[in-house]
Order: C-alpha cells, then structure tokens, then sequence
C-alpha cells in the first residue's frame, strides 16, 4: 500500500534550487569587539576561535555560529552607522557554493570580490540589503571551514551547548517604504524564499512580511517604515536575529539573570510566544520567538 | 504645490553647465529635472559634486538615462553590458534618482528570442532592486525587436517584477505611428515614466528618418504637427489613473543654441499649455485658503 500522501494530493515539491540547508554564522561588524562580545556572552555565547590573519572572532553556542568582524573594512561599515554594530552578513549553507553564487550572479545579484589570503577559504558571496552581504557556503557536513580560517581559543569548549536550547529562528530587515514587494520578489527569485501568509505569525512582534527558507529552517521577516518617519530613519537594513526556544519563558529567566534586559511595555513585553531584549549598544537586539522543535 | 509640479525638463533639451540647466529650470517654474549620465561624468568635479548640484539645487530627478542595448545578448557581450549596467545604477543611485531609463536594444547582435529579452530585463531590475531603483523599459521606434509600446508592455508584463515598468515616450509612438488604444492595457502603476515631445512634421517612415529627427529635432508638446495626438495620449494617462510625472525630452540642435532661459521658458509654455488647456487642471489656490 502507498502511503505518499503528497503523491495522492499532488502537493509540490518546493524548489530549493540553491539547496540551502540553513544558517551557517551570521556576522556583526563592529569597531569595539570587546563591548560586543560582553553582549553576545550575556545572550550565551561563547568565543570559540580567532581568524588567523583578521581581527575576526568566532562565537558559538549550540548549533549557532556568530562571526564578531572588527577588521578594518567591516569596522569602516559600521562607522558609518554612527558607531553601532552592524549585522553585516548571513552565510547560508548550500549545496554547492560555486553553483549557488553562479546562479545568483546570472539573475542579477551584485558579487562582493574576496579578500582571502594565502591558505584562506574564499567564500563567495553577493551583495544584500543596505552594506550587508550574503555568503554561501558548502563545506559543513563534511568539516567546519572554521579550522581553516581560525585558531581555536586554548583551553575553551568548542562546542557549547546553546543556552535553554536556543537556535536560529530567523532574521528581521528593514526596508524602505513601499519596498515590500520588490524585496518579497528578490528573494523568492535569488532564494526560492516562499511568502507566509498574513494570518500566520510567530513570536509578539508580527509587522509586516513574512518569508520561510526552502528548508523550513528559517525566516525573513520585511519590515517598512512607519509613514510618519524622517528620511535618515527609512534606510534599509539587517536588523535583528530571531532565536527560537521551546520554553520562552525559561530562556527570558536565565537570560536575566545574566543581566539581559528585555522590552517590558503594557504593548510589549515578554510573554509565551516571544520576547525582545533592550537594544545594546545603540544596535544589537535579540528576538525570542516560541518555538517547538 | 506649483502648477508645474508634475512636468519637468531633460537636461538633454539645453547646452551650458550642470549648474546652469538646473537653475534655467528652476527660474522657469520647474521643481524636477530627467538627469543624463553625461550630466554627472562631464561634470568638473565628477560625480559627486554633479550629484551634490543636483541635491543644491533642490530639484527632485524625475530619472537617470540611459541605458541602451542591454538586452539579448549573449556571452562576453551580455557580460559587458552588465557591467555597464552597474555604472549607470551606481550613478542613478549617487545622484538619488528613483529611474533608470532604459531603451530597447537596436544591436544587430542582440537576440530577438522573447525567453531571452524577459530574462535579460528581469536580471535588470533586479540588479538595480536592492538599490532601490526601479527600470523603466522603452520601445524606441527604431528597436530591433521591440519597438513600439504594445510589445514593450507585455515583456514587461512578461518578467513581472514589482521594480520594472514602461517607459513611455510620445515621440516613438507618433513616429512609429502606433495606435493609442492598446494604452488601456497597461497597468498605471507600471508606467515609470511618461516622456512628451513632438516634432515638426507627420511621416518619418524609415528608421533613418525616425533616429535623425529624434536626435535632432524634436520640440516641446505643443509646438509639433502632433498636439492633439498628444493631447489625447496625455488624457488617456490621465484616465487611465497614470500619477507619474510627465518628462519633456526634446532633443534639438537649435535650442542647443539659444539662452537657457529662453529654452526653459517654452518648455514652461509646454507645461502651461498641459495642464491648463489639455488637462484642465485647475491653478492651485493661494496659501492663505489653506491656512485655516
């Protein structure tokens, strides 16, 4: 007997024509490394390794790497930001690297040209939203691209566990006003990004568009401006991180208890679908979203 | 709120300096201005002190132009104009235009295959996508395979993105001598760009005939053989909902020669003669009735 119910409803198959499988590190740039790591330390990271040639570290917890850039071109982006971090890419992990960022270059994506040195990785990547970029990587089942570029830091676990069992839930970006629908059409063109319908929402901040991953492993969330609001706060950026986490209310415990602060409003504020930390350091906020994994 | 708030010139129209067409524009009555790319690498001081004029002077840019040829070709030529491609958009960024013109290819090289024009314009827009730029595709009347709005419109329609429309330009339609009835057909919204001229005589029937008189003697909306013509294409927009601005592209080799003032001061003529006679728009009402 045929159990494929897919066959019998005839439902597609979604196209993941660049095979991504998920987030392989998203990346900060900023000029003070050391204010930003104490902030990812509080949200549970860990620094795990050094770039052997860049002032470029690495952070882990569980599943999530987090790459903290203060080399001099990523700290040069992000002084144009008046000093605040800048979320400035998100690597995705792909099937093929080389094929992924062939593809996207054909269908009109802006490549970034790489700065690898001797006996580094060169990972290609194309131009995002605002300064951000997006990196492809194909090199993770096999063996972490970290042991090329990076030095592990003696002495530290390498693998530490992710607090409250917290992953990557999604990425929020800004964008201009009336741009959601060329932005939904980017990324369903270049990602094979597919809509999530209006109704359907996740965590306590529901603004605007919503996109999921082809593997189901992660969203995008679209966010226009208000129509009140001044020019220089329109641009378009790599906002937030989303975090997903079984028990919201848990992770919001331990996160403050190693002093996070999160956004409590009569509007806004931690509850069993989600939470919002303070914003630190002018830029860097976290979003807990509820999450059953 | 000026009356001629939805009409603006082509720097293409005047000689003279950057500085010198946009404040001819601006004394004219004008509070936008078509930008060239020539506008911006001719400039003395480059690109951005152009862009910085530009910004000076107040003026909003109705648009950047142009690019041509862009689409159906293939191999080390496709690669190039890509290239290409990416100058004019950093420009048309730079200088904080929201449109990029961009005409139907004439290129002997270039492919008419329709798969291949639609992918080549959806590379385009999305190209110029994450600058915030949206492509506005015209039929030259002397296009190798598109020319005329009709067939612009549907590859247009075609590629479907939300950043790439028509652009559309009286003088190709009078001389190609299309219909205007194929206008309704045409989602409002996907018209970028409406761009008006008229010139001096009714049949340009080669394509010879149709490139020397748009490069050289093109003239302001009601100073051609084709008012009502373009009367009624300006009305049909109207009707149709168009909001965009209307643009006065007029090429010209003699008003390449005349005082700026006295160019801007037809094209003023031009917009008064739009909007009050042709569109019936009324005259804003002084300030002081909407201050209560």
């Amino acid at each position: 007997m045929r159990t494929q119910t897919h066959d019998r409803e005839s439902i597609p198959e979604l196209p993941n024509r660049l095979g991504i499988e998920g987030i392989e590190f998203i990346e900060y740039a900023t000029a003070r490394p050391q204010a930003l790591g104490q902030v990812l330390e509080q949200m549970g990271f860990r620094p795990v390794a050094r770039h052997r040639s860049r002032e470029v570290t690495l952070y882990r917890q569980g599943a999530m790497n987090l790459i903290v850039n203060a080399n001099h071109d990523a700290a040069r982006v992000e002084s144009a930001q008046d000093g605040q971090p800048v979320l400035s890419a998100v690597a995705f992990r792909v099937r093929d690297a080389l094929k992924a960022h062939t593809r996207c270059l054909d269908l009109g994506a802006w490549s970034v040209p790489s700065h690898a040195q001797a006996m580094e990785l060169h990972i290609p990547a194309i131009h995002g939203p605002g300064s951000s970029r997006f990196y492809f990587v194909d090199r993770w089942r096999e063996f972490s691209i970290y042991d090329i570029d990076f030095k592990p830091i003696p002495t530290v676990d390498v693998q530490p566990p992710a607090l409250e069992g917290m992953g990557y839930f999604g990425v929020v970006q800004y964008i201009g006003a009336q741009r959601s629908a060329d932005w939904l059409t980017y990324y369903e063109h270049m990602f094979d990004f597919t809509a999530i319908p209006d109704e359907e929402r996740f965590g306590i901040l529901p603004k605007g568009k919503l996109m999921r991953s082809p593997c189901g492993q992660f969203l995008w969330q679209l966010i226009e401006p208000e129509p009140w609001m001044d020019a220089e706060d329109t641009g378009e950026c790599l906002q937030r991180i989303g975090l997903g986490v079984k028990d919201v209310g848990k992770a919001v415990q331990a996160l403050k208890a190693r002093g996070v602060e999160f956004v409590e409003s009569s509007r806004l504020h931690p509850e069993d679908r989600g939470a919002l930390t303070r914003s630190m350091l002018g830029s860097v906020a976290f979003e807990l979203v509820h999450q059953d994994r | 709120m000026h009356m001629l708030d939805g009409y603006g010139m082509d720097t293409i129209t005047m000689a003279g300096s950057l500085e010198a067409k946009l404040s001819a524009m601006k004394s004219a009555g004008f509070s936008q201005v078509m930008l060239m790319a020539r506008d911006l690498v001719g400039h003395p001081g480059g690109v951005e002190a152009a862009a910085q004029a530009v910004r000076d002077s107040g003026l909003r840019p109705t648009g950047f132009q142009v690019l041509r040829d862009f689409e159906g070709l293939s191999g080390h030529l496709h690669d190039y104009k890509v290239d290409i491609a990416k100058s004019m958009l950093t420009m048309c960024q730079a200088v904080g235009s929201g449109v990029l013109l961009a005409c139907s290819s004439t290129s002997r090289h270039a492919t008419d295959e329709r798969e291949q024009i639609v992918r080549d314009l959806r590379k385009l827009a999305m190209l110029a996508l994450p600058l915030g730029i949206r492509v506005a595709y015209e039929a030259l009347s002397w296009g190798r395979t598109v020319n005329d709005y009709v067939t612009s419109w549907e590859l247009v329609e075609e590629a479907d993105c939300p950043n790439l429309g028509v652009g559309i330009d009286s003088f190709h339609i009078f001389a190609a001598q299309s219909s205007l009835d194929a206008l309704e057909d045409i989602d409002p919204d996907k018209i970028f760009l409406a761009q008006l001229s008229d010139f001096m005589w009714h049949d340009t029937p080669t394509f010879e005939d149709r490139i020397t008189t748009a490069r050289t003697f093109r003239v302001f909306p009601g100073e051609g053989v084709h008012s009502e013509q373009l009367a009624d294409l300006v009305l049909r927009l109207e009707r149709m909902g168009y909001a965009g601005d209307f643009s006065f592209e007029v090429f010209n080799d003699d008003y390449q020669q005349l005082p700026l003032n006295t160019v801007a001061e037809r094209a003023r003529r031009s917009a008064l003669w739009l909007h009050q006679d042709v569109l019936h728009r009324s005259a804003p009402l002084p300030t002081w009735t909407r201050q209560r």
